[in-house]
């Protein structure tokens, strides 16, 4: 009696054992996702503290120099970047349901938002550019302290988002290839999970950059 | 009959130095995805950077022997700032977590590796690379930064030296710092072995979790401000340059919010050392466990509010002044709770004099005179004429070297056994402990009462006045040094020569010592199930 | 993945309301911009991009359906680092006196 106890407290062990080992980690490949996110946020926490410092000792210039923004493509932007956010979280829910035609035409749908997003952006930076608007040119130099901040920050940040949102494109890219291969899918699909969570956070800084760059009133 | 019960695949028992895995050779150390292979690369570099800063600072002091000069100012400026970017990004906020943290941590936690293997290989190729970028920055570019490792702005903006690659490089060692952070909270998170509570973690565990926290969340803000210098750099974008609007104070505000939690990220995990260590040398449970973990999480949530203490005369508010000096005062309080627990613990213990409990009872010496001169200096009054005196030098000296370079020593010789299966000349060990000790003291002290008598900081020549406390000073950095080298001559040595050592030669409770010397690949036979705390030592059991 | 570990799947009609909520935001933020609204504005748009924040953080990054504590903690505790980083800031910025 007491050897068959043994025994089976023995096989118990090896079997938490075994599962312990083998189960592929689903919740830590998440937190480690959320911990880099989180490492993101203050990334640009960063810079969200510069321009609230320096907004407040130049209220009226960042004014000024928010009219010159154009505020219909920002906001157009703004859509972009939501609905890219819903389409990629569409795509996941459709390959967990075994969606797998679904999934990748709606993580298509995502990648050319994404890549709209940049196309608008770089059509506004262009357009600045060509009124001499850009760091160190001799016409922003020409003015007020407050409006060279305000367009030092503004292309440093949207700069370095697009930068990320360029890198979300790319990665949504190689997520393509690997559903269409069958690698992700209805079983795993925590890479494409990891990157929807990327995605996001791309947009919640924009969701944030958006009225203090566009809505200044 | 003893039976074997293993199902599934059967682990290899031979040490992690005979299993190769795939590759051969050097390969098979560099592509290696072994925690504990990681943990011994991170060890050779780290202790090839220390040396290069060891090296650093001995030319500094010989300059600073006399009046008079034996080199330009140029060099001296670029002697010093060097000393600071190797020393603190290349040595000692690494260190414990990534040699210590990634051996030791998971096999602590019953685990076989830590959460992401190849994300850890990374990690130590973005440290190498930033560390490369760093020494090419000293060659080329206009020739090696002058800013001193803190790179204000606006100087940093302007000087003509490679301020961006340097930077650069900075900037790649805190995204290695990043991941390293992310792989053991998650590690620490989702690989404890069954019956591995909270509750029964060793306290290293407790201080590499807290650390690797800090690292996460503050780690991004220094990277956005050096990604910020270099954009000014190149582009002229005017966000910390006066001339357009910027504000150099900001700069420093946004350099110390990492740059204060960094001093933790350095010292937390040594502490972590001297909690695990000291009860094994007085044979007795630690003295307040929760309250050492506990104030382990309080010193990174607190530490991360002072930083101001640094820019105390710069031109910031008096509000702000008063503010950071308040919150100066109150992040004592749990590092004062860790020493009186680490001394309650050895009061009334059966003490063992090993060369481990000797660093760390150098350790809360030194550490302890350190944050008295904290305190000091976190006074508004006196910090007016001690800033930019050498007392700050010599008080950080005391913490960083005092206490987080002797908790690193201490670890070296209480794992020493365990990560090379052999065991150095302990007599030797002690000697080499009493030399650094007398030295170390001789130097830095030497450096407070400099500081107090007025003497500035990084400047490369002197009034005749100061001159007899700079040449104790760096008679004692030579005593400090000669005590260096005989400590890792004699590790050096064990190495190669020493006996083999026992798996448990200190008789300690925690995991690792339950394994054999040097561990076996994926450190476990068989994952063990968790019944007692990391203080439960045999004599603990048999006198019931 | 382990058995209690099976992700909540979320219907296609939840995102699509939270994505209208996003829109209907984005609009009202727009709008208010364009009003008198003083030393309100900036705190109103803060308010609002928050909002949109949480409807993106809890739907469309499943935030709401996580069950382990560590997760309910992460976005409370950097929103905290933040914000203590930006008051102290303040601190000095905003008690300059004298000559700025």
């Amino acid at each position: 009696m007491a050897l068959m106890i043994l025994r089976s407290l023995k096989i118990m062990d090896e079997a938490r054992e075994a599962v312990f080992e083998e189960a592929g980690d689903y919740t830590g490949a998440k937190l480690a996702m959320w911990l880099f996110i989180l490492s993101e946020l203050l990334l640009f926490g960063g810079m969200f503290i510069l321009y609230s410092g320096y907004r407040y000792k130049n209220p009226v210039d960042f004014h000024h120099a928010s009219r010159e923004l154009e505020v219909i493509l920002g906001t157009l932007n703004t859509i972009i970047l939501l609905t890219s956010s819903l389409s990629v979280a569409a795509s996941i829910a459709a390959i967990q349901k075994g969606q797998r035609k679904l999934s990748m035409v709606l993580l298509m749908a995502t990648l050319a938002l994404g890549l709209l997003f940049l196309a608008n952006k770089g059509f506004e930076w262009g357009a600045k550019i060509e009124h001499g608007i850009y760091p160190n040119s001799p016409t922003l130099l020409a003015r007020s302290k407050g409006e060279i901040l305000f367009f030092g920050l503004y292309y440093v940040m949207t700069g370095l988002h697009g930068l990320h949102v360029l890198v979300g494109v790319c990665v949504f890219s190689v997520m393509l290839i690997l559903i269409a291969k069958g690698t992700l899918n209805q079983r795993r699909f925590v890479p494409l999970e990891n990157a929807g969570l990327y995605w996001h956070l791309v947009d919640i800084i924009w969701i944030f950059l958006y009225p203090l760059f566009y809505l200044i009133t | 009959m003893k039976s074997d019960g293993a199902t599934g695949s059967i682990r290899p028992r031979i040490s992690f130095y005979e299993d190769h895995g795939k590759y051969r050779g050097i390969l098979s150390w560099i592509l290696t995805q072994d925690h504990k292979r990681i943990g011994l690369l991170y060890l050779v570099f780290v202790i090839g950077f220390f040396f290069s800063g060891v090296i650093l600072g001995f030319f500094m002091r010989l300059q600073m022997l006399a009046p008079g000069t034996i080199m330009k100012p140029q060099t001296y400026n670029s002697l010093f700032t060097l000393h600071g970017i190797i020393m603190i990004f290349l040595v000692v906020i690494p260190a414990i977590p990534t040699i210590f943290g990634n051996f030791f941590l998971p096999i602590q936690i019953g685990a076989r590796d830590v959460a992401f293997p190849r994300i850890n290989l990374l990690s130590w190729w973005l440290f190498i690379s930033g560390g490369i970028i760093v020494v090419i920055s000293v060659f080329t570019g206009g020739g090696p930064p002058d800013t001193g490792w803190t790179f204000y702005a606006p100087y940093s903006l302007r000087t003509t030296v490679n301020v961006p690659l340097a930077v650069f490089g900075v900037f790649v060692l805190g995204m290695s710092s990043i991941l390293t952070g992310i792989n053991l909270v998650t590690t620490t998170h989702r690989l404890r072995a069954p019956g591995m509570t909270w509750r029964r973690l060793p306290l290293f565990v407790w201080a590499i979790y807290s650390t690797s926290w800090v690292q996460i969340l503050v780690t991004p803000v220094i990277g956005i401000t050096l990604i910020l210098i270099i954009m000014e750099r190149f582009f002229g974008v005017g966000v910390f340059d006066p001339a357009k609007g910027g504000d150099p104070i900001l700069y420093q505000h946004m350099f110390w919010i990492y740059s204060h939690p960094a001093t933790y990220i350095m010292i937390l995990p040594a502490m972590g050392i001297i909690s695990d260590v000291v009860p094994v040398f007085a044979r007795k449970k630690i003295f307040g466990y929760m309250a050492i973990a506990i104030s382990g999480v309080a010193i990174a949530a607190v530490g991360s509010l002072v930083w101001g203490h640094h820019m105390f005369v710069s031109g910031q508010s008096d509000f702000a002044d008063i503010l950071f000096s308040l919150l100066t005062f109150l992040v004592a309080i749990p590092s004062a709770i860790k020493v009186f627990n680490w001394v309650a613990t050895l009061h009334k213990g059966s003490i063992v004099i090993e060369p481990p409990l000797l660093f760390c009872l150098a350790f809360i010496f030194l550490f302890s005179i350190g944050g008295l001169t904290g305190l000091i200096q976190g006074a508004l009054a006196p910090n007016m004429h001690l800033h930019d005196t050498y007392w700050i030098p010599g008080h950080f000296h005391y913490i960083i070297f005092g206490g987080m370079g002797f908790g690193l020593f201490a670890a070296f010789h209480y794992w020493f056994p365990k990560m090379f299966g052999r065991m150095y000349n302990r007599k030797t060990a002690m000697r080499a402990w009493a030399v650094m000790l007398v030295g170390f003291n001789i130097f830095y002290f030497s450096m407070l009462l400099l500081g107090w008598e007025g003497m500035p900081r990084r400047y490369y020549d002197y009034l005749p006045q100061f001159r007899t406390l700079h040449m104790t000073a760096t008679f004692g950095s030579w005593i400090l040094i000669a005590g260096l080298i005989l400590m890792f001559a004699n590790l050096f040595r064990g190495l190669f020569k020493g006996e083999k050592a026992e798996d448990n030669p200190w008789d300690a409770a925690t995991l690792e010592w339950q394994i054999p010397s040097p561990p076996p690949t994926e450190n476990f036979e068989k994952i063990p199930v968790i019944q007692h705390g990391p203080h439960d030592f045999k004599e603990l059991e048999n006198n019931g | 993945m382990k058995p209690e570990e099976e992700p909540h799947v979320t219907k296609y009609q939840t995102y699509v309301l939270v994505w209208v909520g996003l829109v209907i935001l984005t609009g009202t933020t727009f709008s208010v911009a364009g009003m008198e609204l003083g030393g309100w504005t900036v705190l109103i748009a803060l308010a609002i991009a928050g909002t949109k924040s949480g409807l993106v953080l809890n739907y469309f990054m499943h935030l709401r359906s996580e069950r382990l504590l560590i997760f309910k903690v992460i976005i409370p505790l950097v929103m905290a680092v933040f914000l203590v980083f930006i008051l102290l800031t303040f601190s000095d910025l905003a008690f300059r006196g004298g000559a700025r």
